[in-house]
């Protein structure tokens, strides 16, 4: 699934591009202990962890994309490392739930 | 920044005392010890426990001793991850001879994640070994007891988990006060660099800057925090 197509189906905003990217698994968590253990790689995330250390996660777990929930805004030093390690972010209106039904053709992430 | 910076930069600024907490780990408290003694700068030794509810908290101890056991107990339940400096930066154990800025070790694991130790396992372990349990920045949005549990928690029979709150150096005291909900609240710099050492502190009327004063000024709420540091 593309970036384009994650955002579209999650009504969304792409707050951060990666030409390109694309994902084949997705995860939902808000506990970033939990995406290291389980989220595998090419992942979309789905979370409200709208913070740095997110970008750390993903860079270390492979996740391609990052949807945050509630549209929660994205902090400038967060961009800046998103943009840095290439990390995609889409910001959407959904809750985690909704966000979760909305990517559900893609198959869960595991390690 | 070195440990003997920041006792430079805290005794400039007329601290009677600081507090060192790097996170998950106190394995530079040998260092800090060796240079705020030699300046005569009191000290308390500790660390930031992230919590597996990704919550930070504040564990300080009077003696080295204790905040390396209480270092022992946290590393024991760290993921076993190898950190990744260009993710993390790197994590340098430095010296307590010289001046205490020579590196001696590295830090190999990752201490930028959680721990699984809970809020009251940690609570009791800190308590166990005479220390003090702070809620760390109960104002910020991500990694607070109120951002990511809703409320500062207490034990089932009402025993508090904490001695006392900090606010961060920006929080704004009259709407955060009441989020407080009646503990003693500190204010602290939680510097990660030489320029924010003592930009903001806490007031306490006490005899000596040691665990069991503090512990005293906070069941009286005998603390006051700093004004907030802004920027106009």
């Amino acid at each position: 699934m593309t970036i384009s197509e994650v955002a579209e189906k999650v009504n969304g905003t792409i707050a951060i591009d990666k030409p390109g990217a694309t994902v084949n698994f997705a995860y939902a968590s808000d506990l970033l202990s939990d995406v290291m253990g389980h989220c595998g790689d090419e992942s979309v995330l789905i979370t409200i962890q709208n913070h740095l250390n997110t970008i750390a996660v993903c860079t270390l777990a492979g996740i391609e994309i990052i949807v945050i929930c509630h549209n929660r805004p994205v902090p400038d030093d967060m961009a800046e490392a998103a943009r840095r390690e290439e990390v995609a972010i889409v910001t959407t209106p959904m809750s985690q739930f909704e966000a979760s039904v909305a990517l559900s053709s893609l198959p869960p992430s595991t390690k | 920044m070195s440990p003997g910076e920041i006792v430079g930069r805290a005794l400039a600024a007329g601290m009677g005392g600081i507090a060192i907490t790097d996170h998950n780990s106190a394995m530079n408290a040998p260092a800090m010890a060796a240079m705020a003694r030699r300046a005569g700068l009191a000290c308390l030794f500790g660390m930031e426990v992230q919590t597996a509810e990704e919550t930070h908290t504040l564990a300080l101890f009077d003696t080295v001793e204790q905040a390396l056991e209480m270092t022992e107990w946290v590393y024991a339940a760290m993921p076993k991850r190898v950190n990744d400096p260009d993710t993390f930066g790197d994590q340098p154990i430095l010296s307590v001879e010289g001046d205490g800025d020579e590196i001696v070790d590295l830090e190999w694991r990752i201490l930028a994640m959680g721990c699984r130790r809970t809020i009251p396992e940690t609570a009791a372990k800190t308590h166990e070994l005479g220390g003090l349990y702070i809620a760390a920045h109960i104002d910020r949005p991500n990694y607070s007891v109120v951002s990511a549990l809703g409320s500062i928690p207490s034990a089932p029979d009402g025993t508090p988990y904490f001695d006392a709150v900090e606010f961060s150096r920006t929080a704004n005291a009259d709407e955060w006060m009441p989020r407080a909900e009646g503990y003693a609240v500190t204010r602290s710099s939680d510097a990660h660099n030489l320029d924010d050492v003592a930009k903001v502190w806490t007031e306490a009327d006490i005899e000596r800057f040691t665990v069991a004063d503090l512990k005293r000024a906070f069941a009286y709420r005998l603390t006051k925090p700093s004004p907030r540091l802004t920027r106009f």
